[in-house]
């Protein structure tokens, strides 16, 4: 399954891009989807756990299962205001 | 709309909360200072996952509203580049009294500097940048110690 990634804030300076494209075996979890992303950019790797993960307008768990053409956008820690 | 790239203004605000039952109004205004930490800050640039930060403030507002006796809430936050002095926050609470107000104003933009997906990028004067350290939102996966708003950025709190 195909799934494109959105990085905010300093995830996507780490990560050298705002948007990425993972390809996954289905089935896949956002978990799995953080772990593709850790080997395919390792300055991500201490980031990551400190992430938020949303598909769409939701945020959602680690272990939420996901399909193919889902968004998912990693969410750091946040500092509006 | 809580998500805007236009500079904010605040008289449609008001007009949206006017309520002759109030006898107080609350405006917070969060500015952007020029100094962070010790190091001269010339710009901020905002970015915000916009659709769920509207989602958020929007219930923080609900949450403010219902935990306080007050008759109104409202939060706009600004994305984008911001120069020094620009406002990047309003936050507005009406109230029959005062001391509801003043609580629930600080208790609305506490909660949206802590749980909105918004993120801040400081521009230093010698030309570097960063994203400022925040607070992790519910569902990371580890728990980053809550820093206090003023520990945190380089706009008033």
């Amino acid at each position: 399954m195909n799934i494109d990634i959105e990085c905010f804030g300093v995830a996507a300076r780490l990560s050298g891009a705002r948007r990425h494209q993972l390809s996954l075996p289905a089935p896949a979890t956002v978990r799995d989807a953080l772990d593709a992303l850790a080997a395919q950019f390792p300055e991500l790797v201490q980031a990551l756990p400190n992430c938020a993960c949303a598909v769409g307008d939701d945020i959602v768990p680690r272990d939420h299962r996901l399909v193919d053409g889902d968004a998912l956008a990693l969410l750091p820690p946040v500092s509006g205001g | 709309m809580r998500i805007t790239e236009a500079p904010l203004q605040l008289d449609p605000l008001l007009a949206a909360t006017a309520n002759p039952a109030s006898g107080a109004l609350v405006i917070f205004a969060g500015a952007v200072r020029n100094h962070h930490e010790g190091r001269a800050v010339c710009a901020l640039h905002y970015t915000a996952h916009v659709g769920l930060a509207e989602k958020l403030i929007a219930a923080i507002e609900r949450e403010t509203l219902a935990k306080f006796d007050i008759h109104c809430c409202r939060v706009v936050h600004r994305i984008g580049r911001l120069d020094i002095g620009e406002v990047a926050i309003y936050a507005v609470v009406r109230a029959a009294h005062r001391s509801a107000a003043f609580t629930a104003a600080d208790y609305v933009v506490h909660a949206v500097k802590h749980r909105a997906p918004i993120w801040k990028e400081e521009f230093y004067a010698d030309g570097t940048s960063r994203f400022v350290d925040g607070c992790c939102l519910a569902g990371a996966d580890t728990a980053v110690p809550h820093r206090t708003p003023e520990e945190t950025c380089a706009t008033s709190s």
